[in-house]
């Protein structure tokens, strides 16, 4: 049996070699340590860094370090400019309460933000609609609205000024990841991080909130599956008319499901309002070419004119986009007046897309509030697109290679923004991720093993799959390539019924519990949607006496979603 | 009842059982480099990847991770209930462990051991093998936060990192028996041994020297494997046979030790003894057959 003196021995040993091996192996560089490394200072990362250094237990334990690539000093600075930010999200009712107790909500400048009161959400094609409101959400207490839209810079300023009151995080902005290896020496697996200005930081655990191209994510080995939807959303800030004296305030949002794709329009001041409209790649680029006052004419016709003519008007655009020439606004106009005579559509009604901006202010005409108001002008500069794509990492907690590493916000998932959902997931990822921390170190476990970390993704994988799948199936149910869906709808095949899907979805997701009722909504939408294709598949092979199936089915769904939870 | 003297037996089927195969011929190899002052990076590679085979979470050991917390939960709970028992009522639940001097008997790769330390105790690991606790040593020196100290093996970052850690940690290679008798009795507020009991050849001696090296009024923990059928069949048949999660032959049938036995040893112990040390603490005993997760 060995002695205690020469296992003294042999670890002596080892530490004399290791400091060679040291000295031979690295160069002068001492990393500098931390116990959580936060890589991405987005929505995402800022909450969690947030919501981590609120817990007095981590406060007294743990370093955390959050690094970005951008200068954060533009976005703490941010104050009130005139024109709205295009990158606009709507924060549930669920996740403003997170951003609440985690101290963050305070500094978030409210005067900036709209409630949403009212959603109408309509189909392209059979214009089945519904329409639904805060008041019809089942609560203990009254709820006055069901999301809030907030400009994302003002969420993230108010992050940085509720971390700036939080010790333990460290700010690092203007400095870029630029590799990361493990530090393998003595069986240790932590990683290292390298910095663009020099620095290595040697870090117990690595969070990757660093978007859907994550470093981190390609550092711990983590495949992600999804696909390219073939769709790009055009983000902007739409100017019009107030509400008139007659009409409720700007307070509504409406989308319209358009076969290319939705298009939305969400509230933001009495004047102003955000958009988001996902189309096909090449449409989306023809549409940013065209001159300011075409697209304005082209976004109040994509909410008002029926499908048929929408589609003719695309192709002249792509049509005149390829031969070098874009459409011209008197073009377009004409275009427009041939269209809604056709349709028998009057010039003076509120499904013209023609009105002048005298008409737009006065007494608004019948069935004015089934439609946006009327667009004047857009906000120079907050045209842009985003390739949309659907994607889901297949673990958020990395192993062997890329032990200690978790993901959270897109850097773990990328959702089509239909249900504006995106945001919303990665900040339920930061308050889970930070609750399993700070378990964590109250049992005394190394905050970035793998039996630490366990809790998060039992916690959220499956919900955010849930959410994931749901709306690219409302997604495809919407667009033009699922075929039995596409006949189901032409013949206007109770689309009310799947819209009321959508409405479950929307309203069990505006919850203002942070409980896990708006994820067993999604659940029922999924299920919902799912059954529907399923039926209509079968009903194309029945013919008639299906609708009232699937009505049923549907029905029963929206029942069992709105029924309060024991 | 004295405790034994003689140590060395007592735990050596320990340190085989504790100890990788492969461990217990190259150890003897390191022992007989030691003279010589040529620096083996071989035996680094070695020790460091048996290090990452003990503490890879899903490995052979991974029964081993997945328990600690339900451990160390444990551990904090009965301190808490006891601190409050005594009146304590302004205690700060999650500081229980601060400052107190704990000793794990059989700290293996020092899974248990570290988390103590997290929690603020001043905690000694000791193990009958000699790669454990190289093991153990390696794995705590490349943690800037566990204040790790070793005598030979001086920290790897330095005083210069910043950390925020609260306790003390140090390995060291002996038995309790060797500890008890340089260190005398009444040296411990919380002594720890988990799942070796059942691996020792002779429980009675071990158990009393875990109890004799307790101070009065601190804590003995054990946690051992049932002998029930439903614990033979998790550990022995499911996890050595047909999950291969532990090297077969890693557990003994005929060492297990019902929970009620050794609640009954310590009644016994309680009162024949002239012992004053464990009698004023608190024997707890709870079988972690149910909390081992298979699969
Ligand atoms: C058109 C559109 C509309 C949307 N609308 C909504 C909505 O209404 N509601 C909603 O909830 N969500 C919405 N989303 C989704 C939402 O914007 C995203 O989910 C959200 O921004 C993700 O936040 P994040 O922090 O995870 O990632 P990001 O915002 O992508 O942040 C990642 C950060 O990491 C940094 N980074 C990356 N690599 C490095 C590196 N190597 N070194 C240092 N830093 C690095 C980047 O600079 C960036 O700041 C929408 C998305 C789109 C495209």
């Amino acid at each position: 049996m060995l002695s205690t003196s020469n296992s003294r021995t042999a670890l002596r040993q080892l530490q004399r070699s290791r400091c060679l091996l040291k000295r031979l192996v690295h160069n002068s560089i001492v990393p500098e340590h931390c116990d959580v490394l936060v890589v991405g200072g987005g929505p995402a990362g800022l909450a969690f860094a947030a919501a981590l250094g609120s817990s007095h237990r981590v406060q007294e334990s743990l370093r955390v370090v959050l690094v970005e690539a951008s200068d954060l000093s533009k976005v703490k600075q941010w104050s009130l400019p005139e024109g709205y930010s295009n990158r606009v999200s709507s924060i549930t009712n669920a996740s403003r309460g997170f951003l609440r107790d985690i101290g963050a909500w305070s500094h978030v400048e409210e005067s900036r933000t709209r409630p949403v009161e009212e959603m109408q959400v309509w189909d392209g094609i059979s214009d089945a609609r519904v329409a639904f409101s805060a008041s019809e959400l089942l609560s203990s207490q009254p709820i006055s609205e069901l999301s809030r839209l907030t400009e994302n810079l003002n969420l993230q300023r108010a992050l940085l000024h509720r971390i700036a009151c939080l010790p333990s995080i460290e700010i690092m902005d203007k400095v870029k990841v630029q590799s990361i290896v493990q530090d393998n020496q003595d069986g240790s697996d932590w990683p290292l991080v390298h910095l663009s200005d020099g620095r290595v930081i040697r870090t117990r655990l690595l969070v990757g909130a660093d978007g859907p191209n994550s470093p981190v994510r390609s550092y711990a080995g983590i495949k992600s599956y999804g696909w390219a939807y073939d769709t790009h959303a055009i983000v902007g800030t739409l100017y019009h008319t107030p509400r008139g004296p007659y009409s409720p305030p700007n307070t509504t949002a409406y989308q319209r499901f358009l076969p290319t794709g939705p298009i939305a329009f969400l509230p933001l001041s009495e004047t102003a309002s955000s958009m988001v409209w996902s189309t096909k790649p090449s449409l989306a680029a023809a549409l940013k070419a065209v001159e300011s006052s075409v697209l304005v004419a082209m976004i109040n016709a994509a909410f008002r004119l029926p499908e048929v003519s929408i589609r003719y008007l695309h192709s002249r655009i792509l049509e005149a986009q390829e031969s070098g020439s874009p459409l011209t606004l008197d073009e377009l106009r004409e275009e427009l007046a041939f269209r809604e005579q056709s349709h028998s559509i009057d010039s003076h009604s509120a499904f013209s897309s023609l009105m002048s901006s005298e008409e737009a202010s006065g007494i608004p005409p019948e069935g004015a509030d089934s439609l946006p108001p009327p667009i004047t002008s857009i906000q120079p500069g907050t045209i842009a697109s985003f390739p949309l794509r659907l994607s889901h990492a297949e673990s958020y907690v990395g192993e062997g290679k890329g032990a200690r590493t978790v993901l959270v916000g897109d850097a773990a998932h990328t959702i089509h923004p239909l249900a504006g959902q995106g945001l919303n997931l990665g900040l339920a990822d930061a308050e889970a991720l930070a609750e399993c921390i700070d378990q964590a170190v109250a049992g005394g476990l190394d905050i970035g093993s793998h039996t630490a970390l366990l809790s998060y993704p039992r916690n959220r994988y499956f919900e955010n799959h849930k959410m994931l799948s749901a709306v690219d199936k409302l997604h495809k149910l919407y667009s033009t390539t699922a075929e039995p869906v596409v006949w189901a709808r032409s013949v206007g095949l109770e689309v009310v019924n799947e819209l009321d899907t959508v409405k479950t979805a929307l309203m069990m997701s505006a919850g203002s519990h942070r409980t896990n009722v708006s994820q067993t909504g999604w659940e029922l939408a999924a299920r919902g949607v799912g059954s529907i294709s399923q039926n209509l598949h079968s009903a194309r092979m029945l013919g008639e006496g299906v609708a009232g199936m699937v009505g049923a089915s549907v029905q029963q769904l929206f029942k069992q979603a709105t029924t309060p939870r024991q | 009842m004295r405790a034994s003297t003689s140590s060395r037996h007592i735990l050596r089927s320990a340190k085989n059982i504790r100890t990788l195969h492969t461990t217990v011929q190259r150890q003897t190899s390191l022992a007989s480099s030691s003279s010589s002052s040529t620096v083996n990076p071989d035996e680094i590679a070695h020790f460091s990847r048996l290090s990452a085979q003990w503490w890879d979470e899903r490995g052979e050991f991974g029964m081993l991770h997945k328990m600690n917390p339900v451990r160390t939960q444990f551990v904090r709970e009965k301190l808490v209930e006891m601190e409050y028992e005594d009146g304590h009522e302004d205690l700060n639940e999650a500081k229980v462990l601060e400052g107190l001097k704990v000793l794990d008997v059989g700290c293996g790769g020092g899974l248990f051991s570290e988390s103590l330390t997290r929690l603020g105790a001043n905690t000694l690991g000791i193990d009958a093998s000699a790669s454990n606790i190289a093991i153990a040593s390696l794995h705590a020196s490349n943690d800037p936060a566990l204040s790790f100290t070793s005598s030979s093996l001086p920290q790897r970052f330095g005083s210069s990192v910043s950390h925020k850690g609260k306790g003390k940690l140090t390995y060291e290679h002996t038995s309790v028996e060797d500890l008890l008798a340089r260190e005398g009795p009444n040296s411990f507020d919380v002594v720890c041994s988990m799942e070796v009991v059942e691996h020792v050849d002779n429980p009675r001696a071990f158990l009393t020297s875990c109890a004799e090296i307790l101070k009065p009024g601190g804590h003995l923990f054990l946690s051992t494997i049932a002998r029930t059928p439903l614990a033979y069949f998790l550990t022995i048949f499911s996890a050595e046979q047909l999950l291969r999660f532990v090297t077969p032959g890693t557990h003994t049938w005929s060492k297990y030790i019902n929970p009620s036995e050794l609640t009954s040893f310590f009644h016994n112990l309680h009162s024949s003894s002239s012992l004053s040390s464990p009698s004023s603490g608190e024997i707890e005993v709870k079988g972690q057959t149910m909390d081992i997760e298979v699969g």
